[in-house]
């Protein structure tokens, strides 16, 4: 029997009115890997993502934080058990610091770090994520590359277990991926497991242990990055499934 | 005791303003310290409000029911025996109980549908202490008249003031005061690093209402007699949203400031037989100047001042460094 997973997902189900945004989704992330969740546009991804951390209520299913049921609790109370999400477009509060934003995490995450402690947080956070330099600029000052790495460092301040980043690497330049790769494998080191939405096929290829490809709601595929990659059902998934259909 | 104001963001002028307010007894007249009651009075409904609106953004246009619940809850315990001070703390109870009754529910709705919410509540408020038959209905009710000393009310109220921008101060460099920041500036994102938004909203909710309600009940106090129409009345919601919001909404100083410009015209406003009528219009007119021209308020325009003065300053500040 496998070691107990630090997270597992069973049959989670999400519904707006009659659109299916999430079908029966299951799977396991193993303490400590780094597990890419991908898939085209609309195909649920993000909204996964919510359910995991109590944004949005899953209307079916179950989600297993070490054992323990987090499914249903409010976003709060997931990120107080050590489970918090990066947004795709990202959220800083734009009339805070940089150093503020981060102290937020600090001062509301699992530890509720206060005085001395939390500053010591903040300080290694942003060193970590390379924005000790910028810590006193306003966030609206910032470039996009800056906001993605301080999405980052907030959700590193509430100091998780399960951190799960939501295409921290769309509208970066290449040498920009390079470092959050980078960043990625520091963070999965540092012993947080690390769940990610990428689009990036090298960035996933290069950091995943484990892949799961949803398309339209449903796991279509999962496993080691190549294999899940080349599976038919998402190469059809991604190109089409052939031309017989097609018109003409 | 400079690294201190530093640190809280109170500036000199207000504790110059606090010494006056407490010294002003030894010194001036009768009319005089019922003009600065009334702006002790309003200093502590600004900046109490702009604890919940100011800070976290939540805009309640129902205030004015605090005020009058603390008003009327000081003067039917007052006319059961009770002494008149003993009943500010019950008054500030109730009045935090009604703002959990209140925030509970309306708290789920975000910007102006919480706005809206409040001034039904607050309505409503008004309607039942007219209609019912303990309030004294739409006549109101009027205080024992034994023993009262106006001296003794307006330090009761010069004292409620400082605890209030005191208080305000405190939040504001707080943890607390963060969590509202952060709501304020986006409610998802705060609650996605782990902000229990609805807690913090009723913690401040209920700090305000707290302060408020023991307002209220001075206020009943000093003018012996209340109605619906002077503790429940809209115009009054609207006045406590009024000043912050000219002075500089989620400040420190704003509130206080916009309290100081409106505590005064109010008065100048209600002694002017002419102007009486108007005094909402002028209300509406400096909200809507306030809105099209300067969202800050004059802590806004104070702002932009100085950086004109700045960007003019730096020669002249060379030549003196240099000389």
């Amino acid at each position: 029997m496998a070691p107990e997973p630090i997270l597992e997902v069973r049959g989670v189900g999400k519904r707006f009115g009659g659109l299916v945004a999430l079908d029966g989704v299951s799977f396991r992330v193993e303490q400590g890997s780094i597990f890419s969740v991908i898939g085209p546009n609309g195909a649920g991804k993000t909204t996964l993502f919510s359910c995991l951390v109590g944004s949005q209520k899953p209307t079916s299913g179950s989600i297993r934080f070490k054992g323990k049921e987090i499914a249903g609790l409010r976003n709060d109370q997931v990120v107080a058990r050590g489970v918090v999400r990066t947004h795709q477009v990202v959220r800083p509060f734009r009339d805070m610091t940089v150093v503020e934003n981060v102290s937020v995490g600090a001062l509301f995450g699992t530890h509720q770090r206060r005085g001395a402690e939390a500053r010591a947080r903040v300080a290694a956070v942003l060193e970590r994520a390379g924005l000790a330099s910028r810590a006193q600029a306003l966030a609206r000052t910032l470039t996009i590359g800056e906001l993605k790495r301080l999405e980052i460092a907030r959700a590193l301040a509430t100091e998780p277990e399960v951190l799960c980043l939501d295409e921290v690497m769309g509208g970066l330049n290449p040498s920009e991926i390079e470092g959050a790769m980078q960043l990625i494998r520091e963070i999965r080191s540092s012993g947080i497991t690390v769940l990610m939405i990428e689009h990036h096929v090298h960035a996933v290829l290069g950091v995943s242990d484990r892949v799961m490809v949803l398309n339209f709601g449903k796991a279509i595929a999962e496993g080691e990055p190549l294999q899940a990659l080349r599976d038919p059902a998402v190469v059809a998934a991604y190109l089409g499934n052939d031309v017989e259909g097609a018109p003409g | 005791m400079s690294a201190w104001l530093k640190k809280t963001g109170v500036a000199p002028w207000m504790v110059v303003l606090a010494a006056a307010l407490l010294l002003a007894p030894l010194v001036a007249d009768r009319g005089t310290l019922n003009d600065l009651w009334s702006v002790a009075f309003a200093v502590v409904l600004a900046s109490a409000w702009n604890l919940l609106g100011g800070f976290a953004g939540q805009i309640s246009l129902g205030y004015s029911a605090f005020v009058g619940i603390g008003a009327y809850t000081t003067v039917l315990l007052a006319n059961a025996g009770w002494n008149p001070w003993l009943t500010l703390p019950v008054g500030a109870v109730l009045a935090v109980l009604f703002s959990v009754v209140v925030g509970l529910p309306t708290f789920r709705l975000r910007g102006p549908y919480f706005s809206i919410a409040t001034i039904g509540v607050s309505e409503a408020v008004r309607v039942i202490a007219s209609g019912m038959e303990f309030t004294g209905g739409s006549s109101g009710l009027r205080m024992p008249s034994a023993n009262f000393h106006f001296l003794s009310n307006y330090y009761g109220m010069a004292g409620l003031a400082l605890l209030t921008v005191g208080l305000v101060a405190w939040v504001r460099v707080s943890a607390f005061g963060m969590a509202l920041e952060a709501i304020r500036q986006d409610i998802d994102a705060a609650e996605a690093l782990g902000i229990h938004s609805t807690r913090y909203k009723l913690l401040a909710h209920a700090l305000s209402a707290a302060l408020v309600g023991a307002g209220g009940g001075l206020f009943a106090m000093n003018f012996q007699y209340i109605s619906p129409g002077s503790v429940f009345d809209f115009p009054l919601s609207l006045r406590i949203v009024l000043m912050p919001i000219v002075g500089g909404i989620g400040t420190l100083v704003g509130p206080v400031l916009g309290a100081v410009l409106f505590g005064y015209l109010q008065i100048k406003l209600l002694a002017s037989p002419t102007l009486r009528d108007w005094n909402l219009f002028i209300y509406g007119g400096l909200l809507m100047a306030v809105m099209l021209f300067e969202p800050r308020g004059i802590v806004g325009i104070w702002e932009r001042l100085r950086r004109l003065w700045r960007r003019r300053a730096p020669p002249t500040l060379e030549a003196s460094g240099g000389a």
